[in-house]
């Protein structure tokens, strides 16, 4: 009797993840789910407060993921977590960069309850009321800058990578929207004061 | 507005990224940060970004991962399905189109010769027995051509334009 008979299934496995990598296909369940489960809410986080409306930020994040899954060279364990990260918001701010190029078609009625009576404590209402209002003065490029610089403590060089501007550009972009933000969080912060 | 950077904003900068602001942070960059505005611009927005990131990440609903990996998947094997029928649709368009062309040929060639088994078709059921040379032009038979030997080699050459045209689109 072959000895390869013995332990088919083994085989087969090996055989099957050879060919695969050497396809270049992306990770695998398990370590899809780890990647996921430590990126989610970072990404939606990004997309929940650039976009300001967590529905659609719902709906971005969950293409954003398949479409990561569908590339054909995301793996953790070639490039590094921190590139997936990165390749991950590349995907969610075309996403979003492509919504808000498109014609607004959504009506009241589509929107659903809880975006208008979500749970918060009084920390988190407080941070919304200053911040929320501030993000949404700004044009959407300089929201997903200043999040990505000041939440996600991205370097200029990979906001660049990320949103596919220029790096010098990233910079001056990035400065003039930070003075602006600042402005109208101390001017709501001066609003809000007896 | 100038573009004009402070020098110790890299400082600002990392003190925030380790959380050392504003406990650990010496006093005199304190003091700095006070003075500078560039300076307190970055520590006011990172601060309030860097709360609101906890915030939202805490917030967030996060669907099953399995989901999105089989949602995938599918996406994928559609696509390699999709790419496979693509060619395979343009061979059978093809040879759909050579064999069009050979009947409206064949056509055109009987009505110009005269539709000589129109009167064959008239006698059949008198009789009573078939005569596949009927069918055929007698041009096709003083020329010395066969339709035992024409009929294959068109069907051959219809079915090898539908490969070529297969394997061009699937190198493409």
């Amino acid at each position: 009797m072959p000895w390869e008979s013995v332990i088919p299934n083994v085989l087969a496995r090996d055989a099957q993840l050879e060919a695969s990598r050497a396809a270049g296909a992306p990770m695998d369940n398990d370590a899809f789910a780890g990647f996921y489960e430590r990126s989610a809410r970072s990404v939606w986080a990004y997309l929940a407060r650039t976009s300001g409306d967590p529905a659609l930020a719902e709906d971005l994040m969950q293409e954003s993921y398949v479409r990561f899954l569908c590339a054909s060279h995301p793996d953790p364990l070639v490039e590094g977590e921190v590139a997936c990260r990165r390749y991950l918001f590349r995907i969610a701010t075309n996403l979003l960069r492509d919504h808000w190029r498109r014609p607004r078609t959504s009506s009241i009625e589509e929107v659903p309850e809880d975006f208008f009576a979500r749970p918060g404590n009084s920390a988190q209402s407080d941070s919304q009321m200053t911040l929320g209002p501030a993000l949404m003065q700004m044009r959407p490029r300089d929201r997903q800058l200043l999040w990505l610089a000041h939440a996600e403590g991205y370097s200029h060089r990979e906001i660049a990578q990320v949103t596919g501007l220029a790096s010098a550009s990233v910079r001056l972009l990035l400065f003039r929207a930070r003075r602006k933000i600042a402005g109208l969080l101390r001017d709501a912060e001066n609003g809000r004061q007896p | 507005m100038t573009l004009s950077p402070c020098t110790r904003e890299n400082e600002v900068k990392e003190i925030l990224q380790r959380g050392h602001w504003p406990q650990a942070c010496p006093a005199e960059l304190r003091t700095h940060v006070s003075a500078c505005r560039a300076c307190g611009d970055l520590v006011l927005v990172s601060e309030a970004f860097c709360k609101a990131r906890a915030q939202a990440a805490g917030s967030a609903r996060l669907g099953s991962p399995g989901v999105l990996w089989w949602r995938a998947q599918l996406r994928r094997r559609n696509a390699a399905v999709e790419r496979i029928g693509k060619p395979l649709l343009g061979a059978q368009i093809f040879a759909l189109c050579v064999t069009l062309a050979l009947t409206a040929g064949f056509v055109a060639f009987e009505a110009r010769n005269g539709i000589a088994w129109l009167g064959w078709l008239q006698e059949l059921p008198q009789a009573g027995s078939l005569h596949l040379e009927a069918l055929w032009p007698s041009t096709m038979f003083s020329t010395g051509l066969s339709p035992m030997v024409l009929i294959p080699a068109i069907a051959t050459l219809a079915l090898l334009g539908g490969v070529v045209v297969y394997l061009a689109a699937e190198k493409q």
